[in-house]
């Protein structure tokens, strides 16, 4: 599913790429925009977003509907744009969430703009501020490292026109030319089994003590008699006292009448 | 200089990385001596301009010797432009008079201002020299350290906008380098604080190309073994594997040992 939302699919959707320290996010959204866009307008607003050095082209206080508007308007053949926001964690930073939500759904709304991507760090910013950019997504991709080293793995959930929700879990990694490769479906997310192909291994092998039996010496193993493993015949002629074996004559004796219940003896009950 | 550090980061005075971005950040133990690493590699042959907040100049001074490099006669030929953040911070607390002292400590005055006059003085020192640049290499800006700042009242969100600044001038437009030192403390609640140095971390994490993170040992203090890095290069986006390398350390009168986890002399 992470191929169909980058190749851009989706027409006049708004996906929101979540990436964390562990794992930049930066590349994927570059793989989108050298697969899914034909053109590309760069706006900077990277050397001054402030004003401090006094010649920005776009600070982050202009992110408002008329400015952005004004922006697009300015680029030739401006029709069915796409606006990607690298990153709108910035602005974040300096707007109240709930204005940006609000900006940028009119932005979507009033037709200036047909499909809006935007890359934010979900680790900095509090949960409720990247859950109300959450709700405004058609499309939530979030990346993270993948496990033992290969790759990334990237959770894809989409949310159709009808309402139905789609969520996929895949591994990916993405090459040289920014194009992606998806390494494998992950069905069951959440958790990966140890490897359990490898075959057991021979304890008897490679030793420099011999430790396997050959056939005789395996027969005269099971041949063996244990000692104290009787058969039938040796635990009767055992019990039975034979001629000439000694006998025991036993004479009860007081004192080996011991009552638990009654030491002195002396209870009449 | 610690040549093994060099070759761990494959870089050589003559020949290193530029617009790179360096983050080293602490947990629980002191990396300055990272700092001193840099500091002597790229007084080489950069023109390097040193925000010391924590320590005085005379400190350096003393490390660089032992490394082989003189801070004074660096200081001296314009090579390094040094901040004394302790020195001239007593001229804005005492006298508080704004005539008097750098405008680059003005958030002791008022932290809600930011680190815009910090920005200003940076960008000053790196321009005022256009004649003489081509003398030497591209510009290096070392900052120790910028956590410091976040105890005096400024926001995390002014830092981030203080490096992000110094990012897109040294890194993007003068193609040099940066390195900046933050510590993190260990942070007892659970949830995502607002402020903090944590937060700092993660967001100057996001804008680094190289992170050099330092940490104690876990299982504690060990007189052989000082500590562990942990060497994670962001910048790139190999096929498959996410660059990041793990060392242990000892620091040593005139240097660092770094060698791989469990490989130390004592060990072996």
């Amino acid at each position: 599913m992470l191929l169909e939302v980058l190749q851009g699919t989706e027409a006049g959707g708004f996906i929101l790429l979540q990436d964390t320290v562990s794992y930049s996010g930066r590349h994927l959204l570059k793989s989108y925009i050298s697969t899914a866009l034909k053109r590309l307008h760069f706006h900077n607003a990277y050397s001054d977003p402030l004003g401090w050095t006094g010649n920005s082209a776009f600070t982050v206080h202009q992110f408002t509907l008329e400015d952005v508007s004004t922006l697009i308007k300015q680029t030739p053949q401006a029709k069915a744009v796409t606006l990607v926001i690298d990153s709108l964690s910035w602005i974040l930073r300096h707007h109240d969430p709930a204005a940006v939500c609000q900006r940028l759904q009119a932005l979507k709304k009033g037709g200036a703009v047909r499909t809006v991507i935007v890359l934010v760090h979900t680790d900095m910013h509090q949960r409720g501020t990247v859950g109300s950019i959450r709700h405004l997504a058609t499309s939530v991709v979030t990346v993270a490292p993948g496990t033992r080293g290969l790759g990334a793995v990237a959770k894809t959930t989409r949310r159709t026109k009808s309402g139905k929700l789609m969520q996929d879990e895949e591994t990916f990694s993405i090459n040289e030319d920014l194009s992606v490769t998806i390494h494998s479906k992950l069905s069951h997310p959440g958790h990966t089994h140890v490897n359990t192909d490898e075959t057991e291994v021979d304890p008897t092998a490679n030793l420099t003590f011999n430790l396997r039996l050959s056939d005789t010496e395996r027969q005269a193993k099971e041949k063996l008699a244990l000692p104290f493993v009787f058969s039938k015949e040796k635990k009767s002629a055992l019990l039975q006292p034979g001629p000439g074996s000694g006998r025991i004559l036993y004479e009860p004796d007081a004192n080996d009448d011991y009552d638990q219940e009654d030491p002195d003896d002396d209870l009449d009950i | 200089m610690f040549a093994e550090l060099n070759s761990i980061l494959n870089s050589s005075p003559e020949s290193f990385k530029q617009g790179e971005f360096i983050l080293v950040s602490d947990r629980q133990t002191d990396a300055s001596f990272l700092i001193h690493h840099f500091l002597s590699f790229y007084l080489r042959g950069c023109k390097v301009c040193f925000l010391g907040l924590v320590q005085s100049f005379s400190h350096y001074s003393a490390v660089s010797q032992r490394l082989g490099v003189s801070l004074n006669q660096a200081r001296e030929k314009g090579q390094l432009v040094f901040l004394e953040g302790l020195k001239e911070s007593l001229g804005v607390l005492l006298q508080g008079d704004t005539s008097n002292g750098t405008p680059a400590l003005d958030f002791l005055r008022d932290p809600s201002s930011g680190l815009r006059g910090l920005y200003d003085f940076v960008h000053g020192n790196i321009r005022g020299s256009e004649g003489r640049a081509e003398d030497w290499g591209p510009p290096v800006l070392m900052v120790d350290d910028l956590s410091v700042v976040l105890s005096l009242g400024v926001s995390v969100g002014a830092v981030l906008d203080f490096s992000h600044y110094c990012r897109a001038t040294f890194c993007s437009e003068l193609q040099g380098t940066m390195v900046i030192l933050v510590r993190c403390e260990a942070e007892e609640e659970e949830e995502e604080s607002d402020e903090g140095s944590e937060r700092l971390q993660r967001g100057l994490t996001h804008q680094c190309s190289l992170t050099l993170q330092v940490q104690g040992l876990p299982t504690g203090y060990c007189r052989d073994i000082h500590g562990e890095v942990e060497v994670c290069w962001r910048g790139r986006c190999d096929g498959l594997q996410i660059q990041r390398k793990l060392f242990q350390y000892k620091v040593c009168d005139k240097g660092t040992l770094f060698f791989a986890r469990g490989t130390s002399s004592a060990v072996l």
